[in-house]
């Protein structure tokens, strides 16, 4: 008898909520941590560098720092990841202070995934207007983006990686998502 | 807006941008297209990494630095802390003892506070000697070798204070046993007044005692009622005496001289010369004479004061000192003591502390601000 998986198409509606991350450095090895969160810290750092080495050795640095200072996490300042989040932030800040101070002030974005043979020519359009548009973001609006769309977070983890209020981020961030929009049609 | 940001975290839960409005729509498939646009991380990287995890995070051992820096950095910091607040205890002059609560030393001179007094030393006898024997008196009492150890000759102008608390009743004997006793140990009372009534009950006594007398009789003096405050002070006078003395036998050798030389004088000139000087010499002879006799008085005779206070409260129980009542009494002047230093070392560390919490903030909002300057 097969037992495996099975895939089933054609569904876009939910039937069941999916539960909050409930994860606590109590309840959550950090090993567990790190397979959870990597590619999306990855992807968030990627995002704000714009440099696969860069974007490495500074996930690198954020996965240490975190594993050092496991224990100063309070579950009661917010989830897991936004503190995590805000440990990358900060190492992905700092290079890029040390890249200012090398006078090494803009690095071309990176063209971090090409789109593969068989992507439409339509989807890798899509991607190249995307790119575009993101360019012409300020840091402060790619920084929101890269939280939202490559670090995967909530609204309320994201307030809480910032340092702001849950709306104040959810209204810069549909500020920002609109700018882009209307940068894409431009 | 909260709809459209709704729609968007629907979109990237499901995958799917099915809004029916069109611009929501667009909204949810940008939404899709940068999450898909996002970079992905290198399989053999995040393998290296996955096996630093799972390591802990090994650390090539950095050079350690030697001992002696490793011992001095937590020294200075120890240091650096502690001196402010050991300075601050030196300069307040540590906790009050409860023997230097509320009195202090007298005035000037060589004010010191002596050890307690040898119990085997003779002393009055009668009701004040019992009382003395009963319980040992809270006053130091100046040693046998008395202010200046090693000279037996040096004259002393000693004074002695004392503060002697009692319950009103009792004000009226202890005055009485006051005098009494001074006139026991030779002595005399300079001045004294007393009263005796309920609101402004108190007396005070000046008493000269005889040096050679003043242990005992401060022994005696301090079995009448408890001891509140002490205080001595000792001065050298040996410098003047001597002085004086040396310019009395100066001066009576001089007046030898001239009687002789007045016997001898032929002219009426003469003599009337010698004359006028001997005039001169006899004053100063007996300005000198009575300079002695004054620092005689000074140094034969201590001054002692004493002042009958009566006791705070309802602490009419008699006996001496080491009752349950003294015991509290100097538990709390002890706990004042210490509350007292407390109050010091805070009054130092609080501010130190707000300004270190302060330094501490600003620090943290402007590392924020020159990291969030990275992104500008």
């Amino acid at each position: 008898m097969d037992t495996s998986p099975v895939r089933i198409g054609d569904v876009n509606e939910a039937l069941v909520e999916p539960l909050p991350m409930v994860a606590t450095a109590h309840s959550e090895g950090f090993a567990e941590l790190y397979e959870r969160t990597f590619p999306r810290v990855y992807a968030y750092v990627a995002s704000l560098l714009r440099d696969r080495a860069a974007a490495e050795d500074v996930t690198s640095q954020a996965f240490e720092r975190a594993y050092t200072k496991r224990r100063a996490y309070r579950p009661a300042r917010g989830t897991i990841d936004a503190w995590l989040f805000g440990i990358a932030r900060n190492a992905a800040l700092d290079e890029l202070r040390r890249r200012k101070r090398r006078a090494v002030l803009e690095i071309d974005p990176e063209d971090t995934g090409s789109p593969s043979p068989e992507d439409q020519a339509e989807l890798a359009l899509r991607r190249e207007t995307v790119r575009a548009a993101l360019a012409s973001l300020d840091g402060q609006e790619r920084d929101l983006i890269a939280l939202k769309f490559a670090g995967g977070l909530s609204n309320a983890e994201i307030a809480r990686v910032l340092g702001m209020s849950e709306s104040n981020a959810g209204t810069r961030l549909h500020r920002t998502i609109t700018k882009l929009r209307e940068a894409c049609h431009e | 807006m909260s709809d459209q940001l709704a729609a968007i975290d629907d979109a990237l839960e499901t995958g799917v941008a099915g809004h029916g409005d069109p611009l929501t729509r667009e909204l949810q498939e940008l939404a899709l297209a940068l999450r898909a646009d996002a970079p992905e991380p290198d399989e053999a990287f995040r393998q290296r990494l996955r096996e630093r995890v799972e390591s802990g995070f090994p650390k090539a051992r950095a050079p350690r630095p030697p001992l002696w820096r490793r011992a001095m950095t937590p020294a200075l910091a120890t240091g650096a802390v502690a001196l402010p607040i050991v300075l601050i205890v030196l300069a307040s002059g540590g906790a009050p003892s409860p023997s230097d609560e509320g009195g202090g030393s007298g005035g000037g001179g060589a004010s010191m506070s002596l050890p307690e007094q040898d119990p085997a030393a003779g002393g009055g006898g009668g009701t004040a000697g019992e009382r003395a024997a009963k319980s040992a008196p809270a006053v130091a009492l100046p040693p046998d070798s008395g202010f200046a150890p090693g000279r037996r000759d040096r004259k002393i102008e000693r004074s002695v204070g004392l503060e002697l608390e009692m319950p009103v009743d009792e004000m009226a004997r202890v005055a009485e046993q006051v005098s009494a006793l001074t006139n026991r140990h030779g002595g005399f009372v300079l001045s004294s007044s007393v009263s005796t009534g309920e609101d402004a009950a108190g007396g005070d006594f000046e008493l000269r005692i005889p040096a050679t007398r003043l242990r005992p009789a401060l022994r005696d003096l301090a079995a009448l009622a408890d001891v509140r405050t002490q205080s001595q002070t000792g001065r050298d006078v040996t410098r003047e005496h001597v002085t004086a003395r040396d310019r009395l036998q100066a001066a009576r050798g001089e007046r030898r001289s001239l009687l002789q030389r007045l016997e001898l004088a032929t002219t009426d000139e003469e003599a009337e010369a010698i004359r006028r000087r001997l005039d001169l010499v006899a004053g100063e002879i007996n300005g000198l004479r009575a300079q002695l006799r004054d620092l005689r008085l000074r140094t034969d005779y201590a001054v002692v004061t004493v002042s009958l206070l009566p006791k705070d409260g309802d602490r009419n129980q008699g006996g001496a000192g080491g009752s349950f009542d003294d015991a509290i009494g100097d538990a709390g002047k002890l706990l004042v003591g210490v509350a007292g230093v407390i109050v010091r070392v805070l009054a130092v560390a609080l501010p130190l502390g707000l300004i270190a919490l302060l330094g501490w903030l600003a620090g943290g909002v402007v590392r924020r601000r020159r990291r969030e300057s990275a992104l500008a």
